[in-house]
C-alpha cells in the first residue's frame, strides 16, 4: 500500500506525525476518507472522529472539535482547536484519553444525537484497544 | 563618625535592593521557561495557519476559485477607520519591554492620522493602557489580566469584536502590535496587519496548486470560518508570544539592575573604608598633637 505523510497540529503542539495508509475525516458535508495520491484539497472538519490507518494496519481515532484539512499530493496537513487522540499503555490509561475524548465532545456538540454517534465511535475505538 | 554610618546605611539598602532583583530574576527565569514552552509549541500551529490563509489568499488573487467576495481577502482603498489592538506587560519592571510596544503603536497611529485615517485604538494590558490614558490618548476600550494569563476563550471574545466591526465594514483594517519573544535575550516587535489580507504578497506560482479545490458547498462559509479561527489564533499567539517576551525582558532587566547594585556596593564599600581610615588618621593626629602640647 501506498503510504502518505499525516501532521495533525493543535494550538498545544503536534498531536500526530508519521507515515500512514489512509486517514477518515469527519468532513463538514459528511465524512470522507484520503488515500495516497488524493488530489489537492482543502476543506473544513467539524467535531468528530479521524481515524488513522497506519502502516501495521492498526487504526488510531483522534477526537476533534474543530478542523481544517489541506490535502496536498503525498501530505495532508490537520489544524484542530482541540484533539485527544484514544491511546494509552494500559486499560486505565485508555480510560482516561476516553474521558477527555467526550468531555472535549460534549463541549462542542449541539445536538444529542451527534454526540451519542461521536461516543460511539469512540466506545469502539477503545474496544479495540483494550 | 555620621557619615560613616550614612555610608554604612546606604550599602545595607543597596544589597537589600540586590536581594529583590535576584529574586525577580529567579521567579521571571521560571516563568520564562514555562511561557516559552507553551509559545514554542504553538509556533507550529501558527506557521500552518498563516500557511493554509496564505495559499488559499494567493488562490484568491490568481482568481483561480472564481466567486468569491469576502471582505477579508479584498484589498481596501482609501481606508476611514482602523482597529489597532496593541499587547503590552501588566507588570511593569521589565526594561523596555512596554515602551517599545507604545513607541511601535504612537508612530503608527501618527502614519494613519497624516493620512486623515480614523485610529480606533484598544489595549491589552495595564501598562500600555494606563499610559496612553495619562497622555490622553482615547482608547476604545481596554482589557487588563489578561496578557499576564493568557485565555483562549477570553482572548476570542475581546477580538470578536474587531472581525465582526471590520465584517460589517465599520473599520478597515485591524493592525495587532505586540513584542514578541525572539530568544532568551533579545524580544522582536510585531506589527502583524491581520485584516484585510494581503492576497498581493502571495504568488501562485506552483503548477499543483492548480489542483487545489475547496470542497464545501458554501465556499464563502468556509472562508468566513477560516478567517475568523485565523484572526482568534493570531490574537492568542500574540498574547502568549508577547507573555514569553515579557518574562525575557523582565529577566534581562532584573540581571542588569543586580549587577549594577553589586557595582554599586563595592564602590560604596571603598567609600567606606576611605572614610574610616580618614577617622582613624584624624584621631591620631588629635592624641599626638594634644601630647606634643603637654611638653
Amino acid at each position: 500500500m501506498d503510504k502518505f505523510k499525516l501532521e495533525i497540529l493543535t494550538p498545544n503542539g503536534e498531536i500526530f506525525d508519521g507515515e500512514v495508509v489512509s486517514v477518515t475525516l469527519p468532513g463538514e458535508e459528511g465524512e470522507f476518507g484520503v488515500l495516497a495520491g488524493h488530489a489537492s484539497l482543502t476543506t473544513l472538519l467539524t467535531s468528530g472522529v479521524i481515524d488513522v490507518e497506519k502502516e501495521d494496519k492498526t487504526v488510531e481515532a483522534i477526537v476533534i472539535n474543530w478542523g481544517v484539512v489541506q490535502v496536498d499530493e503525498g501530505k495532508v496537513i490537520i489544524l484542530v482547536e482541540g484533539a485527544a487522540a484514544i491511546r494509552g499503555a494500559d486499560e486505565a490509561e485508555i480510560a482516561q484519553a476516553l474521558e477527555d475524548a467526550k468531555k472535549l465532545i460534549s463541549d462542542v456538540a449541539d445536538s444529542s444525537s451527534a454526540i451519542a454517534s461521536v461516543s460511539a465511535k469512540i466506545e469502539s475505538a477503545a474496544q479495540r484497544l483494550i | 563618625m555620621a557619615n560613616l554610618k550614612d555610608i554604612q546605611r546606604q550599602i545595607k539598602s543597596v544589597s537589600n535592593t540586590q536581594k529583590t532583583t535576584r529574586a525577580m530574576k529567579l521567579v521571571s527565569t521560571a516563568k520564562l521557561r514555562r511561557a516559552e514552552e507553551l509559545a514554542r509549541r504553538s509556533r507550529l500551529y501558527a506557521q500552518k495557519m498563516n500557511q493554509v490563509i496564505a495559499e488559499i489568499a494567493g488562490r484568491i488573487n490568481c482568481a483561480k476559485v472564481g466567486g468569491i467576495e469576502n471582505r477579508c481577502f479584498n484589498k481596501i482603498e482609501n481606508p476611514k477607520m482602523v482597529d489597532i489592538v496593541f499587547v503590552t506587560a501588566d507588570k511593569g519592571l521589565c526594561g523596555g519591554f512596554n515602551i517599545k510596544t507604545i513607541k511601535a503603536v504612537k508612530t503608527l497611529i501618527k502614519s494613519y492620522k497624516e493620512k486623515n485615517v480614523k485610529v480606533r485604538l484598544r489595549g491589552i494590558g495595564k501598562k500600555g493602557v494606563e499610559f496612553f490614558k495619562y497622555n490622553e490618548v482615547e482608547l476604545f476600550d481596554s482589557v487588563v489580566n489578561l496578557s499576564s494569563k493568557p485565555d483562549k476563550a477570553r482572548s476570542d471574545e475581546y477580538i470578536r469584536t474587531s472581525i465582526m466591526d471590520f465584517k460589517d465594514g465599520k473599520t478597515d483594517a485591524l493592525h495587532i502590535i505586540y513584542n514578541g519573544y525572539k530568544n532568551m535575550i533579545t524580544q522582536e516587535l510585531h506589527v502583524n496587519k491581520i485584516l484585510p489580507i494581503d492576497t498581493d504578497e502571495f504568488e501562485c506560482e506552483d503548477s499543483h496548486s492548480s489542483m487545489l479545490e475547496i470542497e464545501a458547498q458554501n465556499e464563502e462559509v468556509m472562508l468566513d470560518s477560516l478567517v475568523n479561527k485565523y484572526v482568534d489564533y493570531n490574537m492568542y499567539y500574540a498574547l502568549i508570544d508577547s507573555l514569553a517576551a515579557e518574562h525575557s525582558s523582565r529577566m534581562q532587566a532584573m540581571d542588569t539592575a543586580t549587577n549594577n547594585a553589586k557595582e554599586m556596593v563595592k564602590s560604596l564599600n571603598v567609600k567606606f573604608n576611605k572614610a574610616r581610615q580618614a577617622s582613624i588618621t584624624t584621631e591620631l593626629i588629635e592624641i599626638i598633637s594634644g601630647v606634643e602640647s603637654m611638653k
